[in-house]
């Protein structure tokens, strides 16, 4: 999130375990839901890439940045993507919810003009269980529109 | 556990909806000032309704829906912001100093006696405690069994999530297997294990007329005999079960707790912390899905609070995934077994059903056959099937899903048995008007008018077909008087609003806030609401769609009393009376007064005005109706079954925030489908072992899976205001069999309706067609 973290852990650590267990502050915004690589709830962004920070080792983020949804937002206003969200009660419980920002952020990133289809499969690694996903992908083709990907 | 009071009267109230209920009148006449109203009462999570009697004079009352200014808006989420910033902290995300991180250890095997050795566990470099989870009251002589797969036998509290699991792996365990039942099958071979100490049939009721039903069915024009087979299905709450308990020493501790329930939890924790209630605050921030699975503290809670005893350390046990399957909770699964008879012009005639509820070593629910459907005899039997698993626990509408899928399937069956229209067969055996016209207006927004083939399959030769099936459901949904909320107006023009209550998705902190700011006349954002808290005031557990109908009314009632207050008090001091002033955009007129609010709180005293309300029974409704249609795609030739689209009208009496609304019939649809088309959990027969306790394996519903959803508020009903969170997840799966045998022509009968089922469905028919050739004497 643009400032550098210097951390301890055993080789064995997962990103996701350093980013919520080590780093101070904690950086708790990415959860641990299967800790498998199924549900995608604990996305980051690795160098601009989103990854499944519970399938990375701690270890090989060394010297790399890390983007969490804690780091998305700049001087508390928040990123279309998120305000987006909000509006379109696109979560509920809000558990999956910081994974999906950050997976249609990266997918709005690469191309704002994403159609719904390119946002389902962007998001298909992404899992919720309260059943928001329509209004996720509402807000993924508002949050598109206004970064300027224009009707489709 | 698994709510076994109030289910166990399920077979002995006869409520043709299958809701459980006290009987059509009051029990008495009501004392001199006084009214009966009807209302739903919820015993862990399973609803029953009753009788009660409460103040026959008016309180306040619910503004017009068309006067309504921040009320039955389209209310974005006022804890939107943090959650899309992963500022909202859940106790899953609570670090606090000293912090240690347990774990429970799970016994591998469905029946088995226990032996630990500890001592290696707790020689391992940064492990604080390892402890045995062998019940207290065991004589030390009499050798320790399990009864379930999973049930947690040791646990223990290490500095690192890593460590904890090194020292889960150091317990020298040794489990001797013992026989044991973990399919319905088993439970009920001869000489099986027993499960429980009372044996492996629990609960078993009778409901109607065996005789009458029998002459019925013998008089039935048309009869179909049918088993449906639902699986066990997991919550599957994102968030895992447990809280952080945070005790350091000395008499006070704060407990931050993922569940449903603020007082469920604190009512049990504070005695495991070694304290008093009132030494002790429970926490709800956020909690990440409970569906019916999170009340009490259960297990992980009670040991993390022992745990943070013994150590006087903060303590954070949440149960690791796989862990969630296995002893968190589920839906029971089911065995139903139906004949059931039509008259040719239409009737439902009789219906005779065998139901076996499995719910592990807990009760299961089941809302029983007939379900919501006017029938002309019925006689069912209930029972309970105990195996070596999991206790079911109350998910999302207990019992209704299962009716549902059987009734549904069992109405279209005799549908097509007569020849008729499914829809049109439907609506001539519904009791209410209100689920006729609900099922009208899902067949309108479905496309049933233009559908080729009604009454039966598309018979055509194109590889992909479509059909489309209904159903309906119904809920209690009321309010009781559970809660009590405070308002407070400060002179800095700041309003805030307390309740215990906690949100658990739904939405509950957002209308407890936009309820107040309708009240003054103020915009939703000038309103703090603070929940999820035991030092605020009692509030019920969000459990059988009962939190808005409870917390609604008291959270109007205290912002009513302090509306009064403030104009009661600054009336003499503008030169007006209290009753020529109105509070509207923020200001305060009338009277020829007009200012602004801050300006108008300005002259209150230091102490601002605080008041308390409680649940008014005029504010709230009970009883609910929801229709379902579902448009699917069936792929003849790989099996694939696609659901296009689903639309679901559900009536709520006031629906207090319309987009939070439209989320909870979205979700209600959603999960039904995945419960319908994925879920299920496996367990091998011959090992005992659960082979899918993982969310690659558990398959739900995910983007791909997701059709074009359509969620309605059934805008006719006026009532005030009743929970919606159950009754749109009761019908979806029964209209997508359906839906798909109108689409193919196979009957699906159990659960999940997979591809291989659907290809074996078609290869059954075409083999029936052949034989019906041959037998013929046809071509061959």
């Amino acid at each position: 999130n643009g400032a550098k973290q210097k951390v301890k852990v055993e080789p064995r650590t997962t990103l996701l375990n350093a980013l919520r267990n080590h780093c101070e502050p904690p950086l708790t915004g990415a959860k641990l839901v299967c800790d498998h690589g199924s549900c995608g709830a604990c996305t980051v962004l690795l160098d601009g890439r989103p990854v499944y920070a519970c399938m990375q080792l701690a270890a090989n983020a060394a010297g790399r940045e890390v983007t969490t949804v804690e780091g998305l937002a700049k001087g508390g206003e928040l990123t279309p993507v998120q305000q987006a969200f909000v509006e379109h009660d696109a979560l509920m419980c809000g558990f999956c919810t910081p994974g999906f920002v950050v997976s249609v952020s990266a997918c709005l990133k690469e191309k704002p003009s994403a159609t719904l289809d390119e946002i389902k499969t962007a998001c298909s690694g992404n899992l919720c269980r309260c059943g928001t996903y329509p209004k996720i992908f509402e807000a993924a083709l508002a949050a598109g529109k206004k970064l300027g990907g224009g009707p489709r | 556990m698994s709510g076994r009071g109030a289910e166990g009267l399920a077979g002995a109230l006869g409520a043709a909806t299958g809701r459980l209920q006290d009987g059509d009148q009051p029990p008495r006449p009501p004392k001199p000032g006084k009214k009966w109203v009807k209302t739903t009462k919820v015993v862990d999570g399973h609803e029953r309704e009753e009788w009660i009697e409460v103040d026959a004079a008016g309180g306040p009352s619910w503004p017009e829906r068309s006067a309504m200014r921040v009320l039955h808006q389209r209310l974005p989420r006022v804890d939107g912001p943090e959650k899309v910033t992963g500022a909202a902290r859940y106790p899953h995300d609570v670090r606090l100093p000293g912090m240690l991180f347990a774990r429970l250890l799970l016994c591998p095997h469905p029946c088995a006696k226990v032996e630990l050795d500890l001592e290696a566990a707790r020689k391992l470099r940064g492990v604080h405690a390892v402890r045995s989870l062998r019940p207290s009251d065991l004589p030390a002589d009499e050798d320790w069994i399990t009864r379930y797969l999973g049930q947690p036998v040791a646990a223990v509290a290490a500095e690192t999530p890593e460590l904890a699991e090194d020292a889960l792996r150091a317990i020298a365990a040794r489990f001797d297997e013992r026989p044991f039942a973990v399919t319905r099958e088993q439970a009920l071979a001869p000489n099986a294990p027993q499960v429980r100490s009372d044996g492996n049939l629990g609960r078993r009721n009778e409901r109607g007329d065996r005789e009458a039903a029998e002459k019925a069915l013998a008089a039935a024009d048309r009869v179909i005999e049918a088993t449906y087979v639902l699986p066990v299905q997991h919550h599957l709450c994102l968030e895992p079960h447990g809280l952080v308990a945070d005790y350091r020493g000395g008499e006070e501790a704060t407990v931050y707790a993922s569940t449903q329930g603020t007082f469920a939890v604190h009512g049990e924790v504070p005695r495991h912390l070694g304290l008093q209630a009132g030494q002790v605050t429970t926490l709800v921030p956020h909690m990440g899905g409970g569906f019916g699975s999170k009340f009490g503290p259960g297990v992980e809670g009670v040991t993390a609070c022992e745990l943070a005893r013994e150590l006087k350390r903060p303590v954070h046990l949440l149960l690791a995934r796989a862990d969630e399957f296995l002893t968190a909770g589920n839906r029971s699964g089911c065995v139903q077994t139906v004949r059931a008879g039509a008259t040719k012009d239409g009737k439902l005639a009789a219906l005779i059903a065998t139901i076996d509820r499995l719910g592990g070593i807990g009760g299961g629910s089941h809302a029983g056959l007939p379900y919501i459907y006017t029938c002309g005899a019925s006689f069912s039997e209930i029972r309970s099937v105990h195996t070596n698993t999991d206790g079911s626990r109350a998910f999302r509408a207990p019992g209704h899903p299962q009716a549902s899928f059987a009734m549904e399937s069992v109405m279209d069956e005799l549908a097509c048995a007569i020849g008729m229209d499914r829809l049109a067969f439907r609506l001539a055996n519904l009791g209410d008007d209100v689920w006729k016209r609900q099922l009208e207006r899902v067949a309108r927004e479905i496309g049933w008018e233009g559908h080729r083939h009604k009454a039966g399959p598309d018979l055509s030769d194109a590889p992909v077909k479509e059909g489309i099936g209904f159903g309906v459901s119904t809920w209690g949904g009321g309010g009781r008087p559970e809660c009590e909320v405070e308002v407070r107006i400060a002179r800095d023009g700041g309003v805030s609003v307390f309740s215990g209550s906690q949100d658990l998705g739904t939405g509950t902190r957002t209308y407890v806030a936009a309820i107040v700011a309708e009240e003054f006349g103020l915009a939703l954002g000038d309103v703090t609401a603070r929940i999820g808290s035991s030092a605020y005031g009692r509030a019920n557990g969000s459990g059988g769609s009962t939190t808005a109908a409870s917390l609604a009314p008291a959270v109007k009632d205290a912002a009513h009393k302090a509306r009064e207050a403030l104009l009661e008090r600054l009336a003499p001091e503008l030169g007006v009376r209290p009753d020529q002033l109105a509070l509207a955009d923020g200001r305060i007129t009338g009277g020829g007064v007009n200012i602004g609010w801050k300006e108008a709180c300005a002259r209150l005293g230091a102490d601002g005005i605080t008041t308390h309300g409680t649940w008014q029974a005029e504010l709230a409704g009970n009883g609910v109706h929801g229709a379902l249609a579902a448009r699917v795609q069936v792929d003849t030739l790989t099996g694939e079954i696609a659901v296009v689209k689903m639309v679901c009208v559900q009536d709520c009496g006031l629906a207090l925030n319309v987009l939070a609304a439209e989320s909870q019939i979205n979700g209600g649809m959603i999960q039904a489908m995945s419960y319908g088309l994925f879920e299920e959990r496996v367990i091998d027969p011959d090992l005992g072992l659960m082979l899918n306790a993982n969310l690659d394996d558990y398959k739900i519903a995910g983007c791909r899976e997701m059709p074009e959803m359509l969620p309605l508020i059934d805008e006719e009903d006026r009532r005030g205001v009743i929970g919606l969170g159950e009754p749109p997840a009761i019908a979806g799966h029964g209209a997508i069999a359906n839906a798909i045998h109108n689409a193919c022509g196979v009957r699906l009968r159990e659960m999940p309706m997979t591809a291989d089922k659907l290809l074996m469905g078609l290869e059954a028919l075409r083999a029936g067609a052949r034989g019906a050739r041959e037998g013929a004497g046809g071509r061959g």
